[in-house]
């Protein structure tokens, strides 16, 4: 193995599990996911020579998320699935891709059914909120590293993120008055 | 009317604020309740995200096409076997059943629990890969025994450090053994434990510096830190948050047994 190659492998493989949170996260599907990730990884990798140095994961979830907008893209003109939709009415209603993958015979059946009440309100949240959010929160990533990873100025994420929070705030309260 | 500094109360629950800006913050939180309100909720939501959203950890199918594509000759299919996806999904009862008012009272009461600033993130980086190594590698223990009599004795031969260790299978924590283990450039004494299917690595070193006590979440692998008697414990494992939090408890109560 060349050393160029080795030194890619050493900085952006630890960011894999960030790379797949965020791309399912984005597409909402495993398979998209999947493909998107790799996708991104053979990108990163052409354009290795074009990374600075320093945390290699707000560049490479840039990457990730460049490639979700084209597959996104090409998909919309295929097929129009209603991305955003409003959460109303979609709470019985968990969409297959957001099942946990593998049981898990710890957890009793509320805890999995209020994981997925969370889950399908923030699936439901527009792109760049539930992005903004997934930054934030689940990655830890500090504003600077989202506004590289997202391409935004840092005002915009600060904006961002507050409108996130109140959304996702909001819809939900409302999951929780439509399930009692 | 709405408040002027709202952007700047987020920026404080973020950790974005200099010591001065933080407590001029801090501040004016004590006398906003709009601000303080933003807060508060601010921290349920992270909370929430944190234990009961679902982090999708890339599956090991892909870890493997990944690395063919970008053309490593070893695609080890032997990571696959022992590794992330023989782990049960991380269990995450601490927050269950717990609604947007649940969240926002438990996340009040743990203020000081979230807002820490816990270890810094090369560390925490370099404690979970630590440990993703002990998962997937042959390196879990240098010493292989559930006996605590046995693995005590071996840090204090191999290791300058010497944390206490406990077997508390009752409690549903197995001892497993011990090791000694390389963090951020310095050895650290790793206890290893195992619940139900989930192996829990606690690494203690002396003489850390201005690392401070609390919690922090890595590709969704989640660390507790905390101090005891001029030791600095990390504790980190696929588990929910209630168990790495019962575990240090048990080891910090054993610690007290035996002095
Ligand atoms: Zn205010």
């Amino acid at each position: 193995m060349d050393e160029r190659r080795r030194r890619f492998e050493a900085l952006l493989l630890p960011h894999l599990d960030a790379a797949y949170n965020l791309a399912r996260w984005l597409s909402r599907s495993a398979a998209e996911a999947e493909d998107v990730v790799q996708d991104a990884m053979l990108r990163a990798l052409k354009s290795f020579d074009r990374f600075r140095g320093g945390d290699a994961r707000p560049w490479l979830l840039a990457i990730v998320r460049n490639c979700h907008r084209t597959a996104a893209k090409r998909r919309a003109s295929f097929v129009s699935v209603p991305i955003d939709e409003e959460i109303d009415g979609m709470t019985g209603d968990i969409p297959n891709a957001f099942r946990a993958d593998t049981p898990d015979p710890e957890s009793a059946a509320t805890a999995n059914a209020e994981r997925r009440k969370l889950d399908t309100v923030l699936a439901a949240l527009p792109e760049e909120f539930r992005e903004v959010l997934i930054l934030r929160e689940l990655e830890e990533m500090s504003y600077r590293e989202i506004a590289e990873a997202t391409g935004v100025p840092m005002g915009t994420v600060m904006s961002r993120l507050a409108r996130a929070r109140a959304l996702l705030k909001e819809r939900w309260l409302q999951s929780e008055g439509a399930s009692s | 009317m709405s408040c002027t500094k709202l952007l700047t109360t987020q920026a404080y629950i973020d950790d974005e604020l200099d010591a001065a800006a933080a407590l001029a913050a801090e501040r004016h939180i004590e006398t906003c309740a709009e601000c303080a309100a933003l807060r508060a909720e601010g921290l349920a939501i992270r909370k929430a995200l944190r234990e009961q959203a679902s982090y999708h950890r890339a599956p090991e199918k892909l870890r493997a096409a990944v690395r063919q594509k970008i053309g490593d000759p070893v695609s080890s299919p032997s990571v696959a076997k022992g590794g992330f996806g023989a782990l049960a999904k991380p269990g995450r009862s601490f927050f269950a059943g717990a609604g947007f008012g649940a969240a926002l009272a438990l996340a009040a009461s743990l203020l000081i629990f979230v807002l820490g600033a816990p270890v810094r993130d090369e560390m925490a980086n370099d404690v979970v890969a630590a440990h993703i190594r002990s998962l997937i590698g042959t390196h879990l223990v240098d010493v292989a025994s559930n006996d605590h009599h046995t693995v005590k004795p071996w840090f204090a031969g191999h290791s300058d450090v010497s944390p206490p260790v406990g077997d508390f299978a009752k409690a549903g924590f197995t001892l497993v053994g011990g090791r000694v283990d390389y963090v951020d450039g310095r050895r650290a004494a790793v206890t290893v434990y195992r619940h139900g299917a989930h192996v829990m690595n606690v690494f203690a070193w002396k003489d850390l510096g201005d690392v401070k006590p609390g919690t922090r979440l890595r590709n969704g692998y989640r660390l507790l830190s905390w101090e005891k008697h001029g030791l600095f414990f990390c504790a980190v494992s696929d588990t929910g948050q209630s168990e790495l939090v019962r575990l240090s408890q048990l080891i910090q109560s054993s610690d007290r047994a035996t002095e």
